[in-house]
């Protein structure tokens, strides 16, 4: 209806659209939108690829109600190990030029003056243009490597091979294909409720990332609780964004769940906290029901133990609310609606938009709002079908969104991890001497959409410490139970622990506290900056409800820190009183002759007794007797 | 004197305090001694009396608390040294041996000392003097002795039980030490009309070559800077008993002025002894700085440093400094922002202080108050 509707250079037919879809190959989609995906950044794509495995992992164990036990495998497979000596330090250049080979390399050690550096947190791998083309540098981050120190490299190329497994659901054989090997492809097959961050489009994505990265298929096996399990390749035909399936294989077993095996190139591993191993610490943090281990391509194999029985409660269906949609969720779900218009997608499988609100997004898409912008694929059909929509298209209605006055979404969506459950979740992985957990009643933002906010502030035990011993105050970000490890400049969050008074709650200087802070922001509609979904946005009521949220937590710390500090003053005390009781029962003795022993056991009796007073005692005879000494000290010397 | 029931009467205020101390044991109170303030908060001016007095404000200190514990502990071991070591024997010390007997590791600890510093000791020796309101003689505490004195005078002085007449008059170049306890000393056959009293050695010195105090009839005494106690309590008893007029002689500047008010009024860390240190007839015969004018000495004079313009407006805020002269004097000097030293009348000649400043002055009776 609207296309043609408005202006002259407006008037493009459906046919034409039709083409300009078909003339955009996935691939090029694909790398267009590698960003936005979660795909830059060599650390980071792995991270990428892991949370999408697992986050499919996590809501099919909860769809057919069992508790997750998850194995994520990353293993390199490379040649030997290479050595390269990459000079020496000057005690002042922090930047070095590496070969393109290191700076790709898919395992990367790091040796400076014989030690071991950490990718992420001493040092990192930069591209810079030099010339017409870039190089890769190894740049250090807080101190440049010391005069005359060497500098080496340990490195292999090749690629990293990760496998994750769980025994969920399984997908049925006849869905594989699709689930895996086809982009803009919905992976899930119950009914569509809301999940971890609206996340879970992204398998396919990993599949279509390991065959451009390396030209392999991602290796599936598949069981669905009947005995029967099915192995199989799946790759993508790019051009026809359809799944091509080979080597398939069925035989009878008792395995359950999914197992989904890839090499990619292009990616690298380390312990940062960037990485696969915080990513999944975190992530067992927020789903004390799951069981996940880690093997990582040292061999080490790390457990985080499932701390909770309790299955999260099934989350109530219900359809998406248009202002919490990114792209390619409404990418996404284009391409499985049975709706065979773009307005009746939109008003069938969104909540609150009705035929007069589509017509209001005509009118801003099409109409004299959009001028600015005039591209062709900009121009939306509302009666094409919904599979002929584009990414720019998509977004163009995502934006349009914004400027739609829509009904709020309904409040019982929610679904936050519980107090009881993060108590158990933090005892169990950071054993802290003393935790506040905290969960905040409902409140809306942007005058209307729910959310709510969950904290905890933990300390002690192996909060805030880190594997070398030293402490750093760590603050966890999670969005549904989803860790947010990325750009946490630009979120809620990080904003509300910075505008803290951290001082007031005995945290001076948190960031070398022994600390570990968790806030989780429930919401149907999280409110992303960007499409990258890695930060919250800093929306007045959302920073706000998160401070009121630590500084509960934090108030009962600071009470505990006090409680401490109290016992460890009242011990001082103690000692400092028996350490001269003895001497002052002998002067007591020498001038009366009374016993010695009687003298010390009666002044015993009543340091014990005296260590619990109050401090303000002490600490006003302590003032009155420094103004003293301070007042005679001036009169020193004076007697010669 | 009545030496022997002293020294009864303050063991017996020893052992008072000591049962005191156990009392308040077996009542499981908080152990703890009355120690009158020092300082300026609990110190004043006695107008009347002309000397510097204590308050009646009283501290506690504490056996059970973190801040006084150390210094309790301390002031116990002055009052058992005390007792068991000087005054049962008969015996004096110094400051200093109290401070090296006392001094051990605490039993219990690997390296805190019963006493760090002797400073710690002094304290606390000042804490039980006030405490028990004697004062450190009776304690048989003697202070680092100071001070020299020649003159038209014989003393009496004893040690433990043996009498020496010394005869002022024959000192030669040094002069007689004055011992730090002068309790004992005894004045006889006195030609003296007045004493002298001059905070440097150096001009003792000159006075002493000069004759200065036989051809004027004087007692020449020298402090040798800040007074100690035994010089103190001698020229009070001088003052006193001998009923001569004293005159001081400093440097025109704020120390000068201080040494002089010390000696005269008392101090506020001593505020508790003005009684039998201080000496309200002492009169300031100079330098002033009047003086500088009067005797054409500015080319000699010293300009005055940031501490002693803060020391002068401090002096000119205290009470005993508060007569009209002394406040015109004190201007002066903030004004001109000069000092000079008694040696620069040697600019003049060696002698001039002897053969005219002095004789002038005191013909003239050119004095402060």
């Amino acid at each position: 209806m609207a296309a043609a509707a408005t202006t002259e250079q407006k008037a493009v037919t459906s046919a034409d659209l039709e083409k300009s879809f078909k003339e955009y190959s996935i691939a090029e989609f694909f790398k267009k939108n590698r960003q936005m995906l979660g795909y830059s950044g060599d650390v980071r794509s792995l991270t990428t690829i892991v949370h999408e495995y697992v986050t499919n992992s996590l809501d099919a164990c909860e769809d057919s109600r069992v508790l997750p036990e998850i194995t994520v495998e990353v293993e390199a497979l490379t040649a030997k190990p290479r050595h390269t000596e990459l000079g020496a330090g000057d005690g002042e250049k922090r930047a070095f030029e590496i070969s393109d080979e290191i700076g790709k390399a898919a395992t990367l050690r790091i040796f400076v003056g014989g030690s071991e550096k950490k990718r992420g947190e001493d040092y990192v791998i930069k591209y810079e243009r030099k010339g017409g083309s870039s190089v890769k540098m190894l740049v250090f981050k807080s101190s440049a490597p010391p005069k005359d120190a060497p500098l080496s490299a340990e490195w292999a190329i090749g690629h990293l091979r990760v496998a994750v497994q769980d025994n969920g659901s399984g997908i049925p054989k006849s869905k594989v294909g699709a689930a895996i090997g086809k982009l803009l492809a919905g992976t899930k097959f119950n009914e569509r409720m809301q999940k971890r961050g609206q996340q879970g489009i992204g398998a396919s994505y990993a599949t279509l990332f390991a065959q451009i990265t390396t030209g392999k298929p991602t290796r599936v096996k598949t069981g669905t609780g009947d005995y029967k399990v099915y192995e199989c390749d799946v790759s993508i035909d790019v051009k026809r964004n359809e799944p091509a399936i080979s080597n398939p294989k069925e035989y009878s077993g008792n395995f359950k769940g999914l197992r989904v095996e890839t090499e990619f190139s292009e990616v690298a591993y380390d312990r940062s906290e960037y990485g696969v191993y915080e990513y999944l610490r975190r992530t067992a943090l927020a789903n004390p029901h799951a069981q996940i281990t880690l093997i990582e391509p040292s061999k080490e194999i790390t457990v985080f133990p499932r701390a909770s029985k309790d299955l999260p409660k099934k989350p109530k269906p219900a359809k998406p609310h248009p202002l919490g949609l990114t792209t390619s969720d409404l990418m996404d779900m284009a391409g499985v609606t049975e709706a065979r218009k773009i307005s009746s997608f939109l008003t069938n499988e969104l909540t609150k938009v009705t035929d007069d609100k589509v017509k209001e997004l005509a009118g801003i898409i099409n109409g004299a709002g959009w001028e600015r912008k005039k591209k062709e694929e900009l121009v939306i059909d509302f009666d094409k079908h919904p599979k002929t929509l584009q990414w720019a298209q998509a977004e163009a209605l995502v934006h349009s969104f914004q400027k739609v006055k829509f009904y709020n979404p309904d409040m019982d969506t929610l679904q936050p991890i519980g107090e009881e459950q993060i108590r158990k979740s933090l005892k169990n992985l950071l054993a802290p001497e003393h935790m506040k957990v905290v969960e905040r009643k409902p409140k809306v933002f942007r005058g209307g959409i729910p959310f709510m906010v969950e904290a905890a502030i933990a300390y002690g035990g192996k909060a805030g410490k880190k594997e070398d011993g030293s402490t750093e105050g760590e603050i966890m970000r999670f969005a549904n139970r989803v860790p947010l490890l990325f750009d946490s400049g630009n979120c809620a969050i990080t904003e509300a622990v910075k505008n803290m008074d951290w001082n007031r709650y005995e945290l001076k200087n948190i960031e070398e506290q022994p600390v570990a802070v968790f806030i989780n922001f429930v919401s149907v509609y999280v409110p992303y900056t960007g499409a990258g979904k890695l930060a919250v946005s800093a929306e007045e009521e959302i920073v706000s409800e998160i401070r009121m949220a630590l500084m509960e937590c934090a108030r009962e710390i600071a009470m505990h820190i006090h409680g401490m500090q109290k016992a460890e003053d009242e011990e001082k005390r103690r000692q400092i009183f028996f350490r001269y009781i003895e001497e002052v029962a002998e002067c007591l003795h020498d001038i009366t002759g009374k016993d010695k022993a009687v003298i010390v056991q009666k002044l015993r009796k009543i340091a014990e007794e005296r260590t619990a007073l109050a401090e303000a005692e002490d600490a006003e005879a302590e003032a009155e007797l420094e103004k003293v000494e301070k007042e005679a000290e001036k009169e020193i010397g004076e007697e010669g | 004197m009545a030496k022997t029931e002293t020294r009864e009467e303050t063991l017996k205020k020893i052992d008072v305090m000591a049962e005191r101390l156990l009392k308040q044991a077996d009542a499981k109170e908080n152990l703890h001694l009355d120690i009158p303030i020092r300082g300026s908060s609990n110190v004043f001016f006695d107008e009347k009396g002309k000397k510097i007095v204590l308050g009646d404000k009283v501290a506690k200190r504490y056996l059970f608390n973190v801040a006084h514990a150390r210094r309790f502990m301390q002031t116990m071991l002055v009052s058992s040294y005390v007792k068991k070591d000087l005054l049962e024997n008969n015996l004096t010390a110094t400051l200093r041996d109290l401070y090296y007997a006392k001094k051990h590791t605490i039993r219990g600890t690997r390296d805190e000392n019963t006493i760090e510093e002797q400073n710690e000791s002094d304290s606390a020796i000042v804490d039980l003097e006030v405490s028990l309101d004697t004062f450190r003689e009776r304690l048989h505490l003697r202070a680092e002795p100071k001070g020299r004195m020649a003159g038209d005078m014989v003393v009496s002085d004893r040690v433990r039980n043996k009498v020496d007449k010394i005869d002022l008059a024959h000192m030669g170049s040094g002069g007689w030490a004055v011992p730090s306890i002068v309790e004992q000393v005894e004045f006889t056959d006195v030609g003296a009309e007045y004493v002298l009293v001059a905070e440097k050695n150096a001009i003792f010195d000159r006075l002493n070559e000069d004759e200065y105090w036989k051809k004027n009839k004087c007692i020449l005494i020298t402090t040798a800077g800040q007074a100690a106690r035994g010089a103190r309590r001698l020229i009070q008893r001088i003052s006193t008993e001998l009923k001569m007029p004293i005159y001081c002689l400093t440097d025109a500047d704020p120390y000068g002025w201080y040494i002089y008010s010390t000696m005269k009024y008392g101090s506020m860390a001593l505020a508790h002894e003005s009684d039998r240190l201080g000496c309200p007839a002492m009169k300031f015969l100079g330098m002033s700085i009047s003086d500088i004018e009067h005797y054409d000495l500015r080319n000699v004079t010293i300009k005055a440093k940031e501490v002693d313009i803060k020391r002068a407006q401090e002096l000119k805020n205290y009470d005993w400094f508060k007569s009209r002269e002394w406040q015109a004097e004190i201007n002066k000097f903030l004004d001109k922002k000069i000092k000079a030293e008694i040696q620069a009348l040697s600019s003049k000649s060696l002698q001039y202080i002897s053969k005219t400043y002095l004789p002038d002055k005191i013909n003239a009776q050119d004095f402060l108050p």
